[in-house]
């Protein structure tokens, strides 16, 4: 374990990863994480150790202010700076719990059928909330209209009755680490599928499904 | 992505600005800012110029780009090629007005540029349309763009996307492409979302 001065962040996520970030690249991290949440249709891989870390250094950062002297300028630039975080750090988290709250059986079905070993989409919190938001839509359903129906349509399967995100649809993505072979299906029928070379640096507009991994994995970024 | 959340990112962009005080070096979580001191340029990002500045505590000076005949030459460019030529920043429209909004008295000729980016981005958009229109028509699954700005595509996907998902059929063009929305008073917050609220609101100091 390596430390740069004083500004590196160590992590052991239970275990499995060592992350050994400067602050800086952590809230570059954090921002990317937000703008994929914010372009993709689906919920993102959680993040739990971007998220982690940040509120960790926001808190160290307040408690050095509260012991700072009373120097105005210094304290505030300080303080805009951390609300600047706080706000990218919300807005992250709010842009996922939409997308629990619009996908939540599909999102329960695939925390369910989640192999070993794949990370999953929902952080611990994010969990509870999502079976917490379907058994108290249930409850809803149930009371206000599903009791008063005949007996053999009580039933609701949520799995079909929710719409699932639309991962044909279209983003914009910059390019990180350089593609090849990526496939293009257009979609009309007449059109053949072809490839493409994603070039670092480049920018493209193409349908997430066929990129989705890429998005996961850190090659591409959505914009 | 609303154009608020985009300032937002635009503030992030470095700026040189001229202080009048002094400080020791910061060290922010995103990285070291200064040392200040009076008369000597200093850079630093865009939401702390604008705040520096709106507490009388520096002098911004515009980008290089930011000149009249640069920007004359760049419209002009730009209206003679088919394709996007390339801007002189990413965030081009926003650090303009920003910059223009809250220190115009250290801009020159800060009505001429106003409109010089105006028909800079009036012409890229008019560009945009018209490609995003042959993209929708010939079904492409497909498009490299090159130099189109985050505010840009903004103004362009949620109709790009739309017509894309509903590709059968022709796809009318939404026939106004409005400019950001002009914002008054002080530096703008980034919106809260009043369903959700995970931490206190960002409030402006200065």
């Amino acid at each position: 374990m390596t430390e740069e001065l004083d500004l590196t962040r160590q992590d052991s996520d239970e275990g499995s990863e060592e992350l050994v970030l400067t602050p800086a690249e952590l809230i570059e991290r954090l921002e990317q994480a937000w703008m994929n949440e914010k372009f993709a249709p689906e919920l993102l891989e959680s993040k739990p150790e971007i998220v982690e870390c940040v509120m960790e250094q926001l808190d160290h950062m307040e408690e050095n202010l509260k012991r700072a002297k009373k120097e105005d300028l210094k304290v505030s630039i300080h303080q805009m700076e951390m609300e600047r975080i706080r706000y990218v750090l919300s807005s992250y988290l709010r842009c996922r719990l939409m997308k629990i709250e619009k996908f939540f059986p599909h999102v329960l079905e695939k925390e369910k059928t989640r192999p070993e070993g794949e990370p999953s989409s929902l952080s611990p919190e994010e969990f509870a909330f999502a079976k917490e938001f379907m058994a108290h839509t249930e409850t809803y359903l149930k009371n206000v209209a599903l009791k008063h129906m005949p007996p053999n349509l009580q039933k609701v399967d949520f799995l079909r009755a929710v719409p699932k995100p639309d991962l044909d649809s279209y983003v914009f993505l910059r390019v990180k680490e350089r593609q090849e072979n990526i496939l293009v299906e257009p979609e009309a029928d007449e059109q053949k599928d072809y490839v493409i070379d994603l070039e670092e640096g480049s920018q493209h507009l193409i349908r997430y499904r066929t990129i989705a991994p890429l998005v996961a994995s850190g090659a591409v970024h959505l914009i | 992505m609303d154009a608020a959340e985009v300032e937002f990112l635009a503030e992030k962009e470095l700026v040189t600005i001229i202080p009048n005080f002094s400080l020791d070096k910061i060290y922010l979580i995103g990285g070291e800012l200064g040392p200040f001191d009076p008369g000597l340029p200093v850079d630093v990002p865009l939401w702390l110029a604008v705040s520096l500045k709106q507490r009388q505590k520096c002098r911004l000076l515009p980008p290089p780009w930011m000149d009249v005949e640069k920007l004359e030459k760049m419209r002009d460019h730009e209206r003679k090629e088919e394709t996007f030529t390339p801007v002189p920043s990413p965030y081009y429209m926003e650090l303009t007005k920003l910059l223009l909004t809250h220190a115009s008295d250290n801009i020159p000729k800060a009505d001429t540029i106003r409109t010089l980016i105006k028909d800079l981005w009036d012409t890229r958009m008019a560009k945009l349309r018209v490609s995003a229109d042959s993209f929708v028509r010939h079904q492409e699954a497909h498009a490299k763009l090159e130099s189109v700005s985050l505010l840009g595509r903004n103004e362009a996907s949620p109709s790009l996307r739309q017509e894309q998902t509903w590709l059968w059929g022709t796809a009318a063009w939404p026939q106004e492409e409005q400019a950001p929305p002009a914002r008054s008073g002080p530096r703008a917050r980034p919106p809260g979302d009043p369903a959700l609220v995970l931490a206190t609101e960002p409030s402006l100091s200065g």
